[in-house]
C-alpha cells in the first residue's frame, strides 16, 4: 500500500525518484520493505516505464543514524543528503528548496498508505469514515498499562477511551488510568477525566493536546509521574541537535533539574523554574522540537501539580 | 546598472526605507536600530540558531528572527516590546548558564556581545544550581588557534566560514544536545590547506591563513561570537578605533580598523596598535582580511628608527628640520646643470599619491633629474583572492605620478652621483646582503629617510625615521585601478614626519614653489 501509494503520488506531481527514510534501528521493518521494492520491479509497478507508460519512478531506501530530530521533514533532509541531522531554517519550504535543493514532497508513510484506498474507493467513502473535518482512519499505537498493547487501525474521532478499553483491553487489574499521552511523546498529556475526547485534531486541540503520531502511551496509576516527566526530559535533552540556544541548553536545564528532584534534592521553586523554561523555549526554537520538548513537560507540571509538590517536598 | 527598489516598512514606530532584498536586521541597523544577534554574519546566509534576534512583526503570531527576515512593503517591526525582551532574557539565560563566569580572564572581555547584551537586556539573578558541562579548555585546533569549549556559544560562525569563503572545511560541529561542540575532523588541522587546491592556479609554498571572522573579535583571526580562539592573551588597555587605511602589505587595499591603545604611557614591549581587523568595504574586501594584513600591526610598533642618526655629528639630537635643511644645502651645492647627473633619488611605491606628486615636483620639475628610482620590497605570492602577489600599496600611484619602476645600478650610481637621497627601508634588500652599502660607499652624501631601522643603514650618512603608512593620510591606488583615500589610523611618534612634511620641507630649503600639496 506505501509503495502504491508512492507510485501514485510521484505521478500526480511528476517524480522519478522516491525516498523511504527509515530509521537506523528498524533493520527488520527495511527488509521487508526491500522485499516490496523487489516485488515491485519484478512485476513492472516501479523502474522505467511503469505500465508502458513513459512515467518511472525509483524507490531508494535510505536509513538514519537513530535521531528523533531527523524525523522533522528539512533535518530529514539533510540526513538524506549525507550531513548531520539538523533542522534548516524555512523559509523556504521543502516543496520549494528541498532535497539537494530540487522541490520535493516530503509526507508520513501513513499518510501516503492511505492513498491508494482513496483513490480506489473514492474520496465519498474517505470522508464518510471518521470525523467531518478530518477523516479517515488512524493507526493508533497503543502501549502502557493496557492488557493488548498494539496496533489498531480506526476511524478518527473514536473516543480515547473506546480505543483503550475496547480495543487494547483496558488496564490490568487493579491498575487505574492515571494519564494517557494521546499521540507520541510531544503530545501532552490527558488526565483521566479526559478519556472522552474523540481522536482527531479538533477535539484535541481544544484540551490543549494533539494526536501527533496517534502513539497512545497509557499510564497507570502506580507510575510516579516524577517518573514520566523524568523519561521526557532525558529524552529530549539527548534527542536535541543543539543547534539552537533554547533547545540545546533548555532540554538539558530541564534534565538536570528533574534529575536532581528525582535524586531527593528537590527545591520548592524547581516546578516554577521548569514551566519558565519551557515557557523560554515554546514557540521560540528552530524547529518544532522546542515545542515537542516544552508542551508535554508543561502539562505534566500544570496537570499533575499536586503529585510533583509532595516529590519535590519529600 | 540594474535599479534597486527600495521598500519603506516601520521599525519601532520609525519609518525606515532599504533597499528589496535586505534583511530585517541589516535594515534596522542601517536606521540605528541595534537587534541583537550573535550567530548572523553579513557574509552568511541567516543560520537562525542563536535566537537573539527574534522581533515582533505585526500580523503574525510569533516572535520572528530578524536575520532571517526578508524586509517587505509595509512590515511593521516592534523590536523593544516586553515579549521581545523576555524572549532575549531567556536566550541570554540559556546561554549564560552554560557559559563560564570568567570575564574577569577572558581574553574576550570588553568586547563581548554576551557581557554587552547581559548588561543591556538581561540583569537577572543566575538561577542555574545543576552542574555546568565540562568542557575542553585551551583545544589546539590549528596554527596559532586555540578554541575554549566552555566559553564558545556555538554560533557557528568558524565553521561557516571554513566552509563558505575559503571553502576549506576544517571544522564541524560534533555531538549534539548541550554537548554539542566545535571541532576539526580527527587529527587534521585548520589551516586552509585546502584553498590552494580549491584556487590551484595560486599553489604554491607559504599559503596562508585567513582569520575566522569571530564576531569581530578578530581573535587570531576570529569569528566566534563569544570566547574562542584567541592566539595568546593580550594586555589591552583604552583603545581607540579609526578605520578605512588600507593594510599596506599588499596592492589589494582592503578596509581595516586600526585598533591602538592611547592615554597610557606604553612600558617596555608594550604596543600601541595591538590589533588589525577587517572594516568593511563590498567593493574590495567584504568582510573579510587576510592574517598578512593583520600582522601589518607589527610594522607599526616595531622595528621602527626613532631618531635621526647623523654619522659626521657630534653628540646631541639632530632634528629632522635640520637633516632636511642639510639635504637642500647639500643640493643647493650643485651647479644646476649638473644636478641631473649628480644628484639620484629613490623613492617606494608605500608612498602616497600625494608624496609621490610632490616628489615629482620637487626632483623631476624642480631639479630635473633623470636618476629616480623606486625600490620595493620583493613581490610574494598571491592566493586567488584578496592577498596579492604585489606586496606594496602604490605600485600604480607610481605610474600615474610618472615615475618608471626601476631599480639602480649600482655601479653606475657609485661612478657618477655625488648626492643620494633613498625614501624607504628597500634598497639594501634587493641587492646581496651589504652590496648596496659597499658599492655605493664612494657617493659623497647619502641621505635614507625610512620608517625601519635596517640592519644595512650603513648605507647612509643620514638616516631620517618617518611615519609608516598607519601613521599618515593620503591616496593609494589598488591592484584594480580603485583610488582610495585614507585617514591616519595612529599619530606618529613624537618628532617624526610624514614623508609629505620631509617633502615640503625640502621643497622649502630648495626655493622651489611647490605650493600646496594636492588636494586629499
Amino acid at each position: 500500500r506505501l509503495l502504491e501509494g508512492m507510485i501514485i503520488a510521484a505521478f500526480a506531481v511528476g517524480i522519478g525518484t522516491a525516498v523511504v527514510y527509515v530509521r537506523g534501528e528498524y533493520e527488520r521493518i527495511a527488509g521487508r520493505l526491500r522485499d516490496a521494492i523487489a516485488e515491485a520491479e519484478a512485476a513492472g509497478f516501479l523502474g522505467r516505464g511503469i505500465f508502458g507508460t513513459a512515467f518511472g519512478l525509483d524507490v531508494i531506501i535510505h536509513f538514519g543514524a537513530g535521531a528523533y530530530i531527523c524525523g522533522e521533514e528539512t533535518a530529514l533532509l539533510e540526513s538524506v543528503e549525507g550531513r548531520r541531522g539538523q533542522p534548516r531554517l524555512k523559509p523556504p519550504f521543502p516543496a520549494v528548496v528541498g532535497l539537494f535543493g530540487a522541490p520535493t514532497v516530503i509526507n508520513n508513510v501513513e499518510t501516503l498508505a492511505s492513498v491508494p484506498a482513496i483513490i480506489g474507493r473514492g474520496a465519498d467513502w474517505f470522508t464518510r469514515l471518521g470525523q467531518p473535518k478530518d477523516c479517515g482512519t488512524r493507526l493508533f499505537g497503543v502501549s502502557g498499562a493496557v492488557r493488548r498493547p498494539g496496533l489498531y487501525e480506526l476511524a478518527t474521532g473514536t473516543p480515547l477511551r473506546t480505543i483503550i478499553e475496547e480495543h487494547a483491553g483496558g488496564p490490568p487489574d487493579g491498575i487505574a488510568i492515571k494519564a494517557v499521552i494521546p499521540g507520541g511523546l510531544s503530545a501532552p498529556l490527558l488526565r483521566a477525566d479526559e478519556l472522552e475526547t474523540p481522536m482527531d485534531f479538533d477535539s484535541l486541540a481544544k484540551v490543549c493536546s494533539m494526536i501527533g503520531s496517534a502513539g497512545i502511551i497509557v499510564i497507570g496509576d502506580r507510575t510516579p509521574i516524577l517518573d514520566v516527566l523524568a523519561v521526557t526530559a532525558r529524552f529530549y535533552a539527548h534527542e536535541s541537535c543543539g543547534q539552537c540556544t533554547p533547545c540545546r541548553i533548555g532540554t538539558s536545564w530541564i534534565h538536570k533539574t528533574v534529575t536532581r528532584i528525582a535524586a531527593g534534592r528537590g527545591r520548592s521553586s524547581d516546578l516554577d523554574l521548569i514551566l519558565e523554561l519551557t515557557g523560554g523555549m515554546k514557540g521560540r526554537t528552530l524547529c518544532p522540537m522546542g515545542d515537542a520538548a516544552a508542551l508535554p513537560i508543561q502539562a505534566m507540571v500544570a496537570k499533575f501539580r499536586d503529585e510533583l509538590e509532595q516529590a519535590v517536598g519529600r | 546598472m540594474s535599479e534597486v527598489k527600495t521598500v519603506t516598512l516601520t521599525v519601532d514606530g520609525r519609518t525606515v526605507r532599504a533597499a528589496e532584498g535586505t534583511n530585517l536586521l541589516r535594515a534596522a541597523a542601517a536606521a540605528g536600530i541595534d537587534i541583537p544577534h550573535f550567530c548572523f554574519h553579513p557574509a552568511f546566509e541567516a543560520e537562525g540558531s542563536c535566537r537573539m534576534c527574534l522581533v515582533e512583526i505585526e500580523g503574525l503570531p510569533k516572535l520572528e528572527l530578524a536575520c532571517a527576515t526578508v524586509v517587505r512593503e509595509g512590515l511593521i517591526v516592534r523590536t523593544a516590546t516586553d515579549r521581545v525582551r523576555e524572549a532575549r532574557r531567556a536566550v541570554l539565560e540559556f546561554l549564560l548558564a552554560e557559559h563560564p563566569l570568567d570575564c574577569p580572564i577572558c581574553d574576550k572581555a570588553g568586547e563581548c556581545k554576551l557581557q554587552d547584551y547581559y548588561d543591556a537586556h538581561g540583569r537577572f539573578p543566575g538561577r542555574f544550581v545543576e552542574p555546568r558541562e565540562k568542557r575542553d579548555k585551551l583545544v589546539a585546533i590549528g596554527r596559532g588557534l586555540v578554541l575554549d569549549r566552555e566559553r564558545c556559544i556555538l554560533c557557528t560562525r568558524c565553521v561557516r566560514f571554513l566552509r563558505k569563503v575559503t571553502r576549506t572545511g576544517e571544522l564541524g560541529v560534533f555531538e549534539r544536545g548541550v554537548r554539542a561542540e566545535i571541532g576539526t575532523y580527527g587529527d587534521d588541522p585548520v589551516d586552509q590547506r585546502l584553498l590552494r587546491q580549491s584556487r590551484r592556479h595560486l599553489s604554491r609554498r607559504g599559503h596562508h591563513r585567513y582569520g575566522l571572522p569571530v564576531q569581530d573579535a578578530g581573535l587570531v583571526p576570529g569569528t566566534a561570537s563569544v570566547g574562542l580562539s584567541a592566539l595568546r592573551p593580550r594586555v589591552r588597555r583604552r583603545r581607540r578605533v579609526r578605520d578605512r587605511i588600507s593594510p599596506p602589505r599588499c596592492s589589494r587595499g582592503c578596509a581595516v580598523v586600526v585598533e591602538s591603545v592611547t592615554g597610557y604611557p606604553l612600558g617596555p614591549g608594550e604596543r600601541r596598535v595591538f590589533r588589525i581587523r577587517a572594516g568593511e568595504n563590498p567593493a574590495v574586501n567584504g568582510p573579510w582580511i587576510c592574517d598578512l594584513g593583520r600582522a601589518g600591526r607589527r610594522d607599526i610598533d616595531e622595528g621602527r628608527l626613532t631618531a635621526v642618526t647623523d654619522k659626521a655629528a657630534t653628540g646631541g639630537t639632530v632634528l629632522w628640520r635640520k637633516a632636511v635643511a642639510d639635504l637642500a644645502a647639500h643640493i643647493r651645492a650643485v651647479p644646476g646643470a649638473e644636478r641631473p647627473a649628480r644628484i639620484a633619488v629613490v623613492l617606494n611605491s608605500f608612498m602616497t599619491c600625494e608624496e609621490l606628486a610632490l616628489a615629482r615636483r620637487i626632483f623631476k620639475e624642480g631639479l630635473g633629474l633623470g636618476g629616480v628610482f623606486i625600490a620595493d620590497p620583493p613581490p610574494g605570492s598571491g592566493d586567488g583572492w584578496l592577498l596579492t602577489a604585489e606586496r606594496v600599496p602604490n605600485a600604480r600611484g607610481v605610474l600615474e605620478a610618472g615615475f618608471t619602476p626601476r631599480l639602480p645600478d649600482l655601479d653606475v650610481l657609485a661612478r657618477s652621483t655625488g648626492i643620494l637621497i633613498v625614501f624607504g627601508p628597500y634598497l639594501s634588500g634587493n641587492f646581496p646582503a651589504g652590496t648596496a652599502a659597499r658599492v655605493l660607499s664612494p657617493v659623497a652624501v647619502k641621505y635614507l629617510f625610512t620608517s625601519r631601522a635596517v640592519p644595512d643603514d650603513r648605507l647612509a650618512d643620514v638616516a631620517v625615521p618617518v611615519a609608516v603608512p598607519a601613521e599618515r593620510s593620503g591616496t593609494y591606488i589598488n591592484v584594480d585601478g580603485l583610488r582610495q583615500t585614507f585617514r591616519q589610523a595612529v599619530a606618529p611618534p613624537q618628532g617624526i614626519p610624514s614623508e609629505h612634511e620631509i617633502l615640503v620641507g625640502l621643497a622649502h630649503g630648495l626655493g622651489l614653489g611647490v605650493g600646496e600639496p594636492d588636494a586629499g
